[in-house]
C-alpha cells in the first residue's frame, strides 16, 4: 500500500526522467526512427521487390535456420551446462564458471578469426574433417559453430539461477513418491525451468539474428548460400543503394522488436507470477 | 539447492553413489568437451597464433604506428562512450528503480532496443542520418563537418551499441534496495546530493563497476557497428577490432592474431574483475 | 512540539487510505496510532513527517503550516520498520550521520560530534558496538541504533513505524519498557504506529484507534478500552466473545434476532457460579488453561452449543474451582454490551459504565 507513491517525495525524477528521456531520444529513438524514414521514401511495390529479391530471401533462410539451429543446440547444451555448474563440485569450476561468459566479453571479431582458424579447411579441427569431404568453415555449419559461440552463455545465465534455487524439497518429495532420476527432471525440474529456457532461447535467438563480426570471417559469404542478412545490409550500403539497405534493416528490425517485446512480456508475466505466488 | 547438498544426498547408499559418480562425470564430460569446443578452444588459438612466429614479430605487430592509432582511437572511444552512459545509467536507473509512473515497463523496453538491434542496423541508421546522402549529410558537409567515416560516428555507434549496459546492471540493485536508507537520510536533514553520494552511491558501487565494465568492455570490442561508420581509413577511423579485421584480410594472419591477443586480453582482465564483483556482492549479501 | 492534523486526506490511485483525519497532538504527547494493516496508521505517520503529501488538508506544527514543507525542513525523527540504518557505515557513521550533513556554518566540530555519538550510545546503552556495521547487530540493538540516530538531531518530534515488528516477543518487552522511560526522560513528542493493541495500551498516553482509513476513536488506554466508542474499538482492543442473532437473544432480553445487533463481552466479564441465578446461563466446562496469575476457561452453552472464553484470576479460581471437563456451571453475562450498525445502545451498558460516558 506504502510503495504506491513515492512520487515527488525522493529528489531528483524530474532531473533524471528528463535526461533520460533527451538521451534515449538523441541516442536510439530518433536514430532509429530515421530509418523507417528512409524505408518509407519507397513505395510499397518497391519496398516488396526489394526485400523479395532472391539473394535477400536466401539470406533471411540461411540467417534464420542458423539462428534456430545454434539457439536449439544452445539450449539442450546450456541446461546441461548450467546444470553442471549449480550441481556438481569439481576441480576448476570457478574459472569455468567464469569463462562461459567469454562470448559476451570477447570482441567479436576476435571470436570470428579465431574460430575460422579452429574450423577452416587447414585449420586445428577443419583439417581432420576435410579428408572426410565435410567443410565446416565457410558453409552454413561454420555459421551455426559462430552462432552457438555467440548466444551460449544467454541460456546457461538464464537457467542458472533457477537451478540456484530451485528447492530441493520437491525433488526429494517426488523421490519419497517414488520417482526415479528421469523421472522427477522430467516431472519436476523442466517445467520449473521452461521459462527460464524460453527466455534464453529467446535471447540466444534474438542475437544470433543480428550477429555480425563472428559470422563473417567463418561464413565464406557466398551469395545465396552463406550469406547472412546483416552483410547483405552492409553490401547494399557500399553499393549506395540506401533505401534497399534501409528496407532489408527494417524487416530485420521489425523482427527483433517482435522478440525483445516477447521477452519483456514474457519476463515481466513470469515476475509477477512470481510475485504472486510469493503473496507479495 | 547446493552442489554440496545435492551431492551428499545422492552419495547415501553405495548403489546409489555408483551411478551417481558415472552420471555427475558423464555430464561433466559433455559439458567441459562442449565448452572446450566452442569456447576455450578460440581463446587459446588467438593467444597461440599470435605467438606463433615468435615473441618479437608479435611486439612489432603491437607496436606498428597503425596498431597504435588504433589503440588509441579505441580507449578515446570508450573513454566517451563509458561515462556517458554511466551518468545516463545512474539517472535512468534512479527514475524507473525509485520512481512510480505510468509506462514504465515500456521505458524500459525502449531503453533495450540496442541489445535486440544488429550492430549492422546500429551502424546503417547513423548513416542515414549523418551520411552523405543522409538526412543530414547536406548540411553537415556545407559545415564541413564529419560524422560518417570519421571518429564521431565511431563514438556514437559505440555509445548506441553500449547503451542499456550500466543502466540494466542498476535497476534490479536499486529495486531491491527500496527507498527506505533514501528516506532516513532526508528525515536526518540531508539534501539531495547528500543523500546520493553518501547513500545511493555507496549501496550501488559494486553493480556499478560491473556495468561499466561490461559496457568498457563493449565499447572497446564492437565491431560491426562500427564498421559500418568509420571507413576502415588505415592510422586514422580504425579501431582495434577494424585493425584485426584489415590485417586478417591482408593475410597477415599473425599480426591479426597478435592485435586480437590484446582484445582478448581485454577480455579476460573483464571476466576476472567481473567474478571478483560477483564475489564481492555475493558476500555481502550472505553478512 | 504540538502537532494539528486537519482534515487530512491520501489517496493511493484509487485506494483512499487516509480519509478526512482530524487530530491534535499537544507537545510532550506520548500517542499509539493504533489499527489493523491496511487502516492508514502508517500512511497518516508518513504525511506527518512529510515522506508522503496529502491530496488535502493541513498539518500545523506548533500552530505553523508544514502541509508543504518537505521532509529536511520538517526536523522529525524519524525510526523506521526495517530500520534503514545505512548497511555500508559503522554505528558511528550512522548516528553521526544527520550531523555530518548540515550546512557548513551549522555543522558541529569533529569532537562534537564525537561527543554527542557516544552520549547517544550511552544512553541505547550501546557503547561498545561503535564501530560495528549494522549487520553484525541483533535485531533489538538495531532498533536502539536506529533510535539514536533519529535523536542525534535533536528532533522536536519522534515517529516511530512499528517499531517492535520485527523482534521476538522477549526483546520487545524490554524495548517497551525502556522507550517508555527514555520518554518520560527526554520528553519529546513521539508518535508510534502499532497494529499491537497490548502494545499501545501498555505504552502510550493517547490512543489513536484507526479503520480504513479512519479515525475510530481517541483517548486515553482506560477511556478507549472501558468506554469502547463503537464496536471494531470494542473488538480491536482486546479478547472478545461475540454474540450474534439468537445467541445474543438469550442474552439480552429486547434485542432483536437481527442481523443489525452485535453484543461483546471480553473473557473476564464472564462470571461463573456453580449455582444457577438470575439471567444466568447454563454452560459446560470444555477446556481449562490454568498457567500465570489468571485462567482461562472455556464453556459451551448447553441452549446452542456455542462456546465462550471466560477468564478469573487464579484466586478466584481457587476459590470457586477447581472445573474439569464436562463440569455443569452457570454463566452470568450481565455485562455485556449491545452494539447496533456499529454504535452503541445507551441502554444496553452496565449502568455505572454508561454514566460515565
Amino acid at each position: 500500500m506504502r510503495n504506491t507513491s513515492k512520487r515527488h517525495l525522493l529528489p531528483g525524477f524530474g532531473i533524471s526522467m528528463g535526461f533520460t528521456m533527451v538521451y534515449l531520444s538523441l541516442i536510439v529513438l530518433i536514430p532509429i526512427s530515421v530509418l523507417f524514414l528512409k524505408a518509407s521514401t519507397l513505395s510499397l511495390s518497391d519496398f516488396w521487390q526489394t526485400v523479395s529479391d532472391e539473394r535477400v530471401i536466401a539470406s533471411f533462410k540461411v540467417t534464420f535456420s542458423s539462428s534456430l539451429i545454434a539457439a536449439l543446440v544452445n539450449t539442450v547444451f546450456g541446461t546441461l551446462i548450467a546444470w553442471v555448474l549449480v550441481r556438481y563440485h569439481f576441480w576448476g569450476k570457478r574459472v569455468v564458471d567464469a569463462l562461459v561468459d567469454l562470448p559476451f566479453a570477447l570482441p567479436t571479431a576476435v571470436a570470428g578469426i579465431a574460430l575460422t582458424a579452429i574450423y577452416a579447411p587447414n585449420g586445428w579441427i577443419g583439417q581432420f574433417f576435410e579428408p572426410l569431404g565435410i567443410k565446416i568453415a565457410f558453409s552454413q555449419l561454420g555459421i551455426t559453430i559462430a552462432l552457438i559461440f555467440i548466444g551460449l552463455p544467454f541460456v546457461v545465465r538464464s537457467v542458472q539461477p533457477v537451478l540456484q534455487d530451485f528447492d530441493a524439497q520437491y525433488e526429494e518429495a517426488a523421490s519419497t513418491l517414488g520417482a526415479n532420476s528421469f523421472q522427477i527432471f522430467m516431472k519436476i525440474i523442466l517445467p520449473a525451468i521452461t521459462p527460464a529456457l524460453l527466455t534464453g532461447f529467446a535471447l540466444a535467438f534474438a542475437r544470433a539474428l543480428g550477429e555480425y563480426g563472428s559470422v563473417v570471417f567463418i561464413s565464406g559469404n557466398m551469395p545465396m548460400k552463406t550469406e547472412i542478412v546483416p552483410l547483405l545490409i552492409i553490401t547494399k550500403l557500399e553499393q549506395f543503394d540506401y533505401a534497399g539497405a534501409a528496407a532489408i534493416a527494417t524487416v530485420m528490425l521489425l523482427i527483433s522488436f517482435l522478440l525483445l517485446f516477447l521477452i519483456n512480456f514474457w519476463q515481466w508475466k513470469q515476475a509477477k507470477k512470481h510475485r504472486a505466488v510469493k503473496g507479495v | 539447492m547446493s552442489a554440496k547438498k545435492y551431492e551428499e544426498r545422492n552419495e547415501k547408499s553405495r548403489e546409489g553413489r555408483r551411478s551417481h559418480l558415472l552420471r555427475k562425470w558423464m555430464l561433466i564430460g559433455v559439458a567441459l568437451t562442449f565448452l572446450g569446443l566452442f569456447i576455450f578452444l578460440p581463446l587459446i588459438v588467438v593467444f597461440s597464433e599470435a605467438t606463433s612466429k615468435g615473441f618479437e614479430l608479435y611486439l612489432l605487430a603491437l607496436t606498428e604506428p597503425d596498431a597504435l592509432s588504433a589503440i588509441k582511437l579505441t580507449l578515446i572511444t570508450a573513454a566517451i562512450a563509458v561515462p556517458l552512459n554511466t551518468v545516463f545509467g545512474v539517472l535512468a536507473a534512479w527514475a524507473i528503480a525509485k520512481f512510480e509512473f505510468k509506462g514504465k515497463n515500456i521505458l524500459i523496453t525502449l531503453i533495450d532496443i540496442p541489445f535486440a538491434v544488429s550492430p549492422v542496423i546500429a551502424g546503417l541508421v547513423f548513416v542515414l542520418l549523418f551520411g552523405s546522402q543522409g538526412l543530414l549529410g547536406p548540411f553537415l558537409e556545407a559545415n564541413n563537418i564529419k560524422v560518417i567515416f570519421g571518429i564521431p560516428g565511431i563514438v556514437l555507434a559505440t555509445v548506441f551499441i553500449t547503451f542499456p549496459f550500466v543502466v540494466r546492471e542498476l535497476i534490479p540493485i536499486m529495486q531491491e534496495q527500496g527507498t527506505d536508507e533514501e528516506e532516513a537520510a532526508l528525515t536526518l536533514g540531508a539534501n539531495g546530493w547528500q543523500m546520493f553520494f553518501r547513500v545511493t552511491l555507496p549501496n550501488i558501487k559494486w553493480g556499478l563497476l560491473y556495468g561499466m565494465i561490461l559496457c568498457n568492455a563493449r565499447a572497446m570490442g564492437e565491431f560491426g557497428a562500427v564498421s559500418v561508420v568509420s571507413g576502415h581509413i588505415r592510422g586514422l577511423t580504425n579501431t582495434l577490432p577494424l585493425h584485426v579485421e584489415i590485417l586478417y584480410n591482408e593475410y597477415n594472419f599473425t599480426a591479426a592474431f597478435a592485435v586480437a591477443s590484446l582484445l582478448a586480453l581485454l577480455a579476460l582482465v573483464t571476466l576476472v574483475i567481473k567474478s571478483f564483483v560477483e564475489w564481492r556482492s555475493e558476500k555481502l549479501r550472505s553478512e | 512540539m504540538g502537532i494539528s492534523i486537519n482534515g487530512v486526506s491520501k489517496k493511493f490511485h484509487s485506494f483512499q487510505a487516509v480519509d478526512q483525519i482530524n487530530l491534535t497532538i499537544p507537545t510532550g504527547d506520548f500517542v499509539a496510532l493504533l489499527g489493523p494493516s491496511g487502516s492508514g496508521k502508517t500512511t497518516l505517520l508518513r504525511l506527518i513527517a512529510g515522506l508522503e503529501l496529502p491530496n488535502s488538508g493541513q498539518i500545523l506544527f506548533n500552530d505553523l503550516d508544514y502541509t508543504n514543507k518537505n521532509v529536511k525542513e520538517r526536523k522529525v525523527g524519524f525510526v523506521f520498520q526495517h530500520y534503514a540504518l545505512f548497511k555500508h557505515m559503522t554505528i558511528f557513521e550512522n548516528i553521526a550521520f544527520g550531523l555530518k550533513v548540515r550546512p557548513r556554518k551549522f555543522r558541529p566540530s569533529k569532537q562534537e560530534i564525537k561527543k554527542k555519538v557516544y552520549e547517544l550510545l550511552e544512553l541505547v546503552q550501546l557503547k561498545e558496538v561503535a564501530n560495528r556495521y549494522p549487520s553484525q547487530l541483533s535485531g533489538g540493538q538495531r532498533q536502539r541504533i536506529a533510535l539514536a540516530r533519529a535523536l542525534a538531531v535533536d528532533p522536536e518530534v519522534l515517529l516511530l513505524d512499528e517499531p517492535f515488528g520485527a523482534l521476538d516477543a522477549k526483546v520487545r518487552q524490554e524495548l517497551r519498557i525502556w522507550l517508555r522511560e527514555l520518554h518520560q526522560k527526554m520528553n519529546i513528542t513521539t508518535i508510534f504506529v502499532t497494529h499491537d493493541q497490548e502494545e499501545a495500551l501498555e505504552m502510550a498516553d493517547t490512543i489513536v484507534v484507526m479503520n480504513q482509513g479512519k479515525v475510530e476513536q481517541i483517548g486515553t488506554p482506560q477511556q478507549v478500552y472501558d468506554r469502547p466508542k463503537n464496536a471494531f474499538v470494542y473488538s480491536f482492543l482486546g479478547r472478545v466473545n461475540e454474540f450474534r442473532g439468537e445467541a445474543l437473544g438469550t442474552v439480552k432480553d429486547g434485542c432483536h434476532l437481527s442481523d443489525n445487533y452485535v453484543g461483546y463481552l471480553r473473557p473476564h466479564e464472564v462470571h461463573l457460579s456453580t449455582i444457577a441465578s438470575d439471567n444466568s446461563l447454563p454452560v459446560e466446562v470444555f477446556h481449562v488453561h490454568s498457567v500465570g496469575a489468571s485462567v482461562r476457561i472455556e464453556i459451551k452453552r448447553l441452549d446452542n452449543d456455542t462456546l465462550i472464553e471466560a477468564e478469573l484470576s487464579a484466586d478466584e479460581y481457587r476459590r470457586i474451582g477447581p472445573f474439569y471437563k464436562g463440569d455443569r456451571l452457570y454463566a452470568n453475562c450481565d455485562s455485556i454490551v449491545v452494539f447496533q450498525h456499529q454504535h452503541i445502545l445507551e441502554d444496553s451498558l452496565p449502568k455505572t459504565v454508561a454514566s460515565t460516558i
